[in-house]
């Protein structure tokens, strides 16, 4: 140890300060009157990080070209495309197989698919493990509003949370404080799908001598209104059966993977129950 | 230097994760920027980032601000109080910035309101991410103390 010297008070106040200001800024700017110009000035960034992004692409694209791989990767791409698809529609049938004997809910779920979805490219991804989220090149101009229900191909990506001009922030099913409502495919269980920074768990309400088995699919229930009812969450890889316990507990495999998301869809007719 | 590090941050650093953790390269900027030119200086280069990456995050101002400055007085304190190894010092200050970092980030989500789950949270990101971001610290810090040493002299008051 060596001792501390004359900078220690005066850095301790450069940071007691530091705090006291960005803690005022943080209550101040984190209240829902405020969550218009708070998009809007997120959304400046967006252009550049755009601009960014691509060059990143490109870089990496070239990389793997050099690596005589792009090509493989691609195909890898297309056919994780079609498997999530495939997936997807498995998730679909298995669904729609349980709810068969109710025709309505069977085309409900059906409809839930046959939304006005628009187009969307990643732009950005967030910078820490706390929050889960992707930036989009569509906002406010495009239509694009908050509490938007955002998915892709494979499933359930999020829902908006800020938006600018033209770009918005979406957070993801990972993300430590999405929550979302979901029924287990076969077995008809009700759970909550907790997002945990880059994995999911699901807080289960029991049935007696109903499980919910590894491989089985989990989709939005629609309770609480947050989400449309149907779409693909994910699918359990590991359910911890507690006799004791008033909830039990699985580990989920989300549809999509986040990290490599890079186009989404906007659902642009269906809104969140105020 | 923070402004591209901001940028790779949000396109670049989310395609390098392994075991569920990223780099933060604004982090490793600032607490490298610490070691080198001490807590003061630290504390400006972690407001300054701090707000730019607020403005790529989600949520409020203010908060990867707040998070960076406790990071970067963490490190000038270590920086104080520490001989300075090449290697060791770096090392230890970036596991520990992290998890510094990241427990101010769930501390004020917790108050205002969201939902922390604070045992998971530490086994699957913040653990692996301060791990994570010690392996790259040496390396951050000595390319910020050879940048050092090209720049024309700073001032001699202390930070």
């Amino acid at each position: 140890m060596r001792p501390a010297g004359r900078a220690q008070p005066r850095s301790t106040r450069l940071f007691a300060g530091i705090a006291l200001g960005t803690g005022l800024l943080v209550l101040l700017t984190q209240t829902p009157a405020l969550a218009g110009p708070r998009g809007t000035l997120k959304g400046l960034a967006a252009p550049i990080t755009a601009v960014v992004t691509h060059a990143v692409d490109r870089v990496d694209a070239g990389l793997g070209l050099l690596q005589d791989a792009g090509r493989q990767r691609a195909d890898n791409h297309k056919l994780q495309a079609e498997n999530r698809a495939l997936k997807r529609q498995l998730a679909e049938l298995q669904a729609a197989g349980r709810e068969n004997a109710d025709l309505r809910q069977a085309l409900g779920f059906e409809r839930s698919f046959g939304h006005r979805l628009l187009a969307a490219s990643v732009i950005a991804r967030s910078p820490d493990g706390w929050t889960r989220s992707v930036t989009i090149d569509r906002g406010r101009a495009e239509g694009i509003e908050p509490s938007m229900v955002v998915v892709s191909g494979a499933g359930l990506v999020g829902r908006v949370t800020d938006v600018g001009q033209h770009s918005a922030i979406v957070q993801t099913l990972v993300d430590a404080s999405s929550r979302v409502n979901v029924y287990t495919a076969l077995s008809g269980l009700d759970a909550t799908a907790i997002g945990e920074g880059g994995l999911i768990s699901m807080a289960v309400l029991p049935k007696p001598g109903v499980v919910a088995e590894p491989g089985e699919w989990a989709l939005t229930s629609g309770i609480g209104g947050t989400y449309p009812r149907g779409i693909v969450v994910g699918q359990v890889a590991v359910f911890h059966r507690r006799d004791s316990a008033t909830l039990e507990t699985a580990e989920l495999a989300p549809a999509n993977d986040f990290g490599s998301l890079s186009t989404v869809l906007v659902i642009r007719d269906w809104m969140p129950a105020r | 230097m923070l402004i591209p590090a901001v940028l790779l941050q949000v396109t670049l650093a989310p395609n390098l994760s392994v075991a569920g953790a990223f780099p933060n390269l604004v982090l490793l900027a600032v607490v490298g920027w610490t070691l080198v030119a001490g807590a003061g200086s630290g504390l400006r280069w972690a407001l300054a980032g701090g707000l730019l990456l607020d403005l790529v995050a989600p949520g409020p101002f203010g908060l990867h601000a707040l998070a960076l400055a406790a990071a970067a007085y963490a490190a000038g304190w270590c920086q104080r109080s520490f001989h300075a190894d090449r290697l060791l010092l770096p090392f230890a200050t970036g596991g520990l910035a992290t998890v510094g970092y990241n427990l101010v980030l769930l501390g004020v989500a917790d108050t205002i309101g969201q939902n922390v789950v604070l045992l998971p949270a530490l086994q699957s990101w913040v653990a692996p991410a301060a791990v994570y971001d010690a392996v790259l610290m040496p390396a951050a810090f000595l390319l910020l103390r050879g940048l050092d040493a090209c720049l024309p002299q700073r001032s001699a008051a202390p930070g």
